[in-house]
């Protein structure tokens, strides 16, 4: 097999592993955010609801959560599974493993918000929502990019996981074709598109930080 | 505007998410979805030009093609293929798949190969015997006929010899491990080693003696009799014209088809 057909083959794995990436942190984040509001609700049922699904979220390997989400409706309530369910179960099951870890990160980015801050926007007439939207989220938002980042490159790196349930993104793609040709140019391939992937992560992510970076003495 | 965009990018995205499970649904065309494990030349694999072929790969289109169904080939993880089987997610097992102590499992078509389970050692290795295998570190795949065999009662004695039986994953670490001295000894089907070891003549080679002795059949969900009957008509027309010898061939050097079929061909 030719180089640039190996490199090929594995682009088309590293697009399915970016798809992954990108949808999974579309709706992760704000459902993270969801997550962390009723977290730290004041109704008793609801707090210890989220609770539970955290305590799950983060107590169970991810790789068993893909299995759950993509045969449960088959074993549980006898769905049938079409084809393309094997992609989106892999979007639901990352999705709700990590918007258990975003909202952890949020809930920390709130507390850290000095009550002060509550106090000066009820004097000054905010309402609740406003509060929180006005003073609180960007003050948080700007104290949460390091763990933040921490959590999107460990994404980046989870999506080989994915072929748990038969989805074949670039680390599957580079495993089939190391044992295809015998030899480790696959892998050492795949290493660098993750690498130069972090790195672009990274630089985004470290520029967005920069920016949010005013108000600081 | 950069709540628009990003909003727009939001109903985008859960657009084709509905249109995704919508359309599967109408979807009509009659399949034969075959699951095979991709890192196992030289029965499923990736070839030359990018494409998924092997030995068994081609079969199943060929007996696809008599039937009258569109093949996909859905590479699957090992581990899972009972619940990808069961689940109807895969229409059938057909992978190099062993039916020996797996025959109350699957619902079989007749065995159209002949295999077995034998070592792979380094060139250079001392093993030659069952006996030299004493306190040498063996390799072998998950949920493999190999370590079925291994496990085997009969073969607890020599099993016991080893120091170590080591379960990788896929077989391609533990070739890695093999060519690195991390372990001693791989077991494995004879053609996959025979796969491996062409044009590395000089770094592999196999035992004589035969760990297990097997064949292999296409593995159906159990009861699903009615595609099973469908498979083993097209097997046998297949074994009739020809296509498995030609096959055969191009794959192993030699006619390696043992079903009815086949053999009442050569008289």
């Amino acid at each position: 097999m030719s180089l640039g057909l190996m490199l090929n083959k594995l682009s088309e794995g590293m697009a399915t592993s970016v798809l992954i990436f990108v949808l999974t942190l579309v709706f992760s984040l704000p459902l993270g955010l969801f997550v962390a509001l009723m977290r730290m609700n004041r109704h008793k049922v609801l707090q210890n609801l989220m609770r539970i699904y955290i305590s799950i979220m983060r107590g169970t390997p991810l790789m068993l959560q893909l299995l759950v989400v993509y045969f449960g409706p088959y074993y549980i309530f006898g769905i049938k599974l079409s084809p393309d369910y094997r992609f989106w179960a892999v979007i639901i099951a990352f999705v709700i493993n990590y918007a258990a870890y975003f909202a952890e990160i949020y809930r920390g980015g709130i507390a850290s918000v000095p009550s002060g801050q509550y106090e000066a926007a009820k004097v000054l007439g905010y309402s609740s929502s406003q509060t929180f939207l006005k003073i609180i989220f960007p003050q948080m938002v700007k104290r949460i990019i390091p763990p933040i980042t921490n959590e999107v490159i460990t994404l980046i790196k989870d999506t080989s996981l994915a072929f748990a349930v038969a989805v074949t993104e670039m680390f599957t793609v580079a495993k089939a074709l190391a044992s295809a040709e015998k030899t480790m140019t696959a892998y050492i391939f795949a290493g660098v598109f993750y690498y130069v992937f972090n790195l672009i992560v990274a630089f985004v992510m470290e520029n967005i930080e920069k920016r949010l970076n005013y108000y600081r003495l | 505007m950069k709540k628009s965009l990003s909003l727009s990018v939001a109903i985008f995205l859960f657009a084709t998410l509905v249109i995704g499970i919508v359309s599967v649904q109408a979807d009509g065309i009659k399949t034969l979805v075959v699951g095979f494990d991709q890192d196992f030349p030289p029965y499923g694999y990736i070839g030359e030009d990018g494409n998924f072929t092997g030995y068994d790969l081609e079969l199943a289109k060929a007996a696809a093609d008599i039937m009258g169904l569109e093949i996909v080939y859905q590479p699957i993880s090992w581990d899972s293929k009972d619940l990808e089987l069961d689940s109807g997610t895969i229409d059938c097992i057909w992978n190099g798949f062993t039916i020996n102590e797996r025959e109350d499992k699957y619902t079989w078509t007749e065995a159209y190969k002949g295999a077995g389970q034998v070592f792979l050692v380094s060139a250079d290795s001392d093993i030659k015997t069952f006996d030299d295998l004493k306190d040498k570190v063996v390799a072998v795949q998950a949920d493999s006929a190999g370590l079925y065999a291994i496990q085997d009662e009969k073969n607890k004695e020599l099993l016991d010899s080893f120091k170590e039986l080591l379960v990788v994953p896929q077989y391609n670490e533990a070739f890695m491990d093999l060519e690195a001295g991390a372990i001693d000894a791989i077991i494995l089907d004879i053609d996959v080693a025979k796969f491996q070891i062409k044009d590395k003549e000089s770094e592999y080679r196999i035992l004589d003696e035969f760990l297990q002795k097997e064949e292999y059949g296409v593995g159906f969900k159990l009861g699903n009799t009615e595609l099973r009957d469908k498979v083993q008509e097209a097997l046998n027309e297949m074994a009739k014209n020809g296509t498995f010898a030609k096959l055969s061939e191009k794959y192993f050097g030699y006619d390696s088809c043992i079903m009815a079929a086949c053999l009442a061909n050569e008289k």
